[in-house]
């Protein structure tokens, strides 16, 4: 099956398989078999991970790539031929020479007791459980688990325990994986769980009144709970997850710049979640991000749709959002128009301030193709300044098991990205102020996606001419001369640069109103009447513009960025990670 | 065709057709029903609008689970779960649109919790196009006796 994502994943020069075929294999590696396909691996892979790369799948609870393996979950035991017993997979490192066998019959009658074992318990709640349709449980009971269970005793039952934060567990539909347990020692640093009893006895649970409250990486937890025992609290109940729409993007709470998954239903965001990237963010996210999404469904009010706006995507949606091009006529009333009359009208206005400059002021939530075309309409009209104002958080907060990720202080998705095309930060922490200060008398104003909250009654009034992109007049209703409405990043292909210079590519997740364009091909369409350039077609050759434009960007290009993203700067290194 | 001429007469054919008419006639075979007078005898798996099961306490028996929208092939039924005050999850909207509805059952079959089910009801008639979405007061409401699944009879419908 033709699947338009993963061709994303993989693109890039030169595919993964051709690499590792082509070179002799150096002294530290192995090869070993599994289920008869040769795999030549680094020494000390494990067994589960080799099989990852031999393209077969051995089931397994406890383990996680990101986490350690105490092998205790049973389920990954296979035959290893010479060996007298079934050995762990997630332990067991491959030695050379080595048989793998996950498919004999030990190792298949070893699962379906496994699972047997598993549904002594287990509630079999999946109509009312958030995780039926992404359970592991599930999936591998419908695979190879018996049909019908055999036991008799009736089933342990326990209550909701509320863990604090956005988190709820169920006891019951626990499989004492211990996932969340090792996750908030060795990635959150916090050892705010345990196992506590034996045998069957067992629960996870908090160290009495301490919960998961106030921690910020909690609810990674439960998206690596393999069964539906931990639950989010925003989650709980909004959607069955075979109904969602899942569009790879990045995370704009912050510069870190985190690969996320937007899951929306019915065109409202229902929850985020981490994609992998060893470079960003391995498999995690913070808990600021994840549930910092209300803002992307904004002006989004479903009509004659499934979804219900007070349960689905939070709350009631303010309105207001700009639905058509607003230009403000002779008599100083904004005015709709077509978006064709708005942009003839825009250029020949542009035209008459040709040399004159004037002030750019871009919201670093918009994505590098919409800033830098920006800053190239500011220069085809003799230059200025480039300006930007983002909010700060008070300190830097690290991922105590993974570095490399961070609550960044600066807060905005694109920051590092508008810098790097010549834009200069001003303004407090809070994101606002500088309005007042700027000079844009007789020249033009450009104002993209900044929603001006602090403005002053005449902020811009006395601007030769003043263009408001944004998705809310707000502010700019005032005095704007021009009103054109703009899509989110949500709703639009990009890229975002993260503090650290890593160029990263979103995808649409939601549908924009249906007058709303993407700023790149706004700025692009008024660009072409103002110098000889064609018009952007796709955010792919905006892209491209970006990097004739910029020399950092220069070099890169979206089949080389792939779903990994590629640093500013660094053609060479790039070409390396591609082939990984 | 080659017909055998002079051999046959049509004479036989019509006295055969006309003692058929003269049957008919003093011994008449009854298909039209003296509605509402008299009413057809249905058969136990014929499927009309919905009825939602109740329990005792007079909570719809439906969990939310959203197995009847994900299998509905005209995509009729509208689903908003939610969590009430015993923390059970239920249904905060259930709608059916019987305008959109196939009849073809699945939602009955697929219901893990035997909720909804379909009814023997073929009065439905309405004033209003709004009026045949049924939502969930309305489908509890509904006292009709309900289809079975399968004809007792007749498990495997042969």
């Amino acid at each position: 099956m033709a699947n338009p994502k993963e061709a994303r994943d993989s693109a890039g020069p030169a595919p993964a398989g051709a690499a590792t075929a082509a070179p002799p294999p150096p002294a530290d590696t192995v090869s070993c078999t599994i289920d008869g396909v040769p795999v030549t691996v680094p020494k000390g892979t494990r067994i589960i991970e080799a099989a990852e790369i031999a393209g077969v799948g051995i089931s397994h609870y406890c383990y996680h790539p990101g986490l350690s393996a105490p092998a205790m979950c049973r389920q990954c035991l296979v035959e290893v031929q010479g060996m007298p017993k079934l050995q762990p997979a997630c332990v067991t490192t491959v030695a050379d020479g080595q048989v793998v066998l996950t498919e004999s019959d030990r190792s298949r009658a070893a699962r379906e007791s496994n699972l047997e074992f598993y549904l002594l318990n287990h509630p079999l709640d999946c109509p009312i459980c958030d995780k039926a349709g992404e359970c592991k449980l599930q999936d591998f009971t419908h695979a190879e688990g018996r049909s019908h269970g055999r036991s008799v005793e009736p089933k342990r039952v326990l209550n909701q325990d509320d863990f604090g934060g956005a988190v709820l567990y169920e006891g019951d539909r626990c499989i004492l994986c211990t996932r969340c347990v090792r996750f908030m020692r060795e990635v959150a640093g916090n050892d705010a769980l345990c196992v506590v009893q034996r045998g069957h006895r067992s629960v996870i649970d908090t160290f009495f009144e301490q919960g998961l409250e106030g921690d910020l990486w909690a609810s990674n937890i439960v998206d690596i709970c393999p069964v539906g025992a931990l639950l989010s609290k925003d989650f709980l109940h909004k959607a069955r997850v075979w109904d969602l729409d899942k569009e790879p993007s990045i995370c704009p709470n912050c510069s870190q710049g985190c690969n996320i998954t937007i899951e929306t239903r019915d065109n409202l965001v229902a929850r985020l979640r981490p994609r992998a990237n060893s470079d960003v963010n391995s498999y995690w996210m913070c808990d600021v991000g994840r549930y910092g999404y209300d803002w992307f469904n904004r002006g989004n009010v479903p009509t004659g749709t499934l979804g219900n706006a007070d349960t689905i995507g939070g709350g009631p949606n303010p309105t207001g959002r700009v639905e058509q091009p607003m230009v403000r006529d002779r008599t100083g009333r904004l005015r709709a128009a077509s978006w064709q009359e708005a942009v003839r009208a825009l250029v020949e206005r542009l035209t008459a301030l040709r040399g004159r400059g004037g002030v750019a002021l871009v919201s670093p939530m918009f994505a590098n193709e919409d800033a830098g075309l920006a800053a190239r309409l500011l220069e085809v009209l003799g230059g200025g300044e480039r300006l930007y104002r983002s909010e700060m958080a008070a300190e830097e907060v690290v991922c105590p098991g993974f570095p490399r990720l961070a609550r960044r202080r600066e807060l905005a998705a694109n920051g590092r990205g508008l810098s790097a095309m010549g834009f200069r930060r001003v303004g407090d922490d809070s994101g606002a102020g500088a309005l007042d200060a700027l000079d844009v008398t007789g020249k033009l104003l450009l104002v993209l996606g900044d929603d001006l909250a602090d403005s002053g009654e005449s902020f811009g009034a006395g601007a030769g001419l003043f263009v408001y992109l944004g998705a809310f007049p707000g502010a700019a209703e005032r005095n704007a001369d021009f009103i054109l409405p703009v899509t989110y990043f949500s709703e639009q292909e990009g890229t975002f640069t993260n503090l650290e210079g890593r160029v990263q590519r979103f995808w649409p997740a939601l549908e924009p109103p249906p007058l709303a364009r993407p700023a790149w091909q706004v700025l692009g369409v008024v660009l072409a009447g103002l110098e000889d350039a064609p018009a952007p077609a796709s955010a792919a050759s905006a892209f491209l513009r970006l990097g004739q434009l910029h020399d950092a960007f220069g070099g890169l290009s979206y089949d080389q960025l792939g779903a990994r993203g590629a640093l500013l700067n660094d053609p060479v290194r790039l070409a390396a990670d591609s082939r990984r | 065709m080659r017909r055998p001429e002079g051999t046959t007469s049509y004479l036989r054919a019509t006295l055969h057709g006309m003692a058929l008419t003269f049957r008919h006639l003093v011994r008449p075979h009854k298909v039209t029903l003296q509605y509402p007078e008299e009413r057809p005898q249905l058969a136990p798996r014929w499927r009309g609008t919905h009825r939602m099961a109740v329990h005792a306490d007079g909570r719809p028996k439906c969990v939310a689970c959203g197995l009847c929208p994900t299998i509905c092939p005209s995509n009729c039924i509208r689903l908003v779960p939610g969590e009430d005050d015993q923390g059970n999850r239920y249904p905060v909207v259930f709608e059916i649109d019987e305008f959109r509805c196939v009849f073809c059952g699945m939602c009955q079959e697929v219901c893990p919790v035997e909720a909804i089910h379909m009814g023997q009801d073929y009065e439905n008639a309405e004033y209003t196009r709004e009026r045949f979405i049924y939502d969930l007061d309305r489908l509890m409401a509904q006292d009709h006796p309900v289809t079975a699944l399968w004809d007792p009879d007749d498990p495997a419908s042969q």
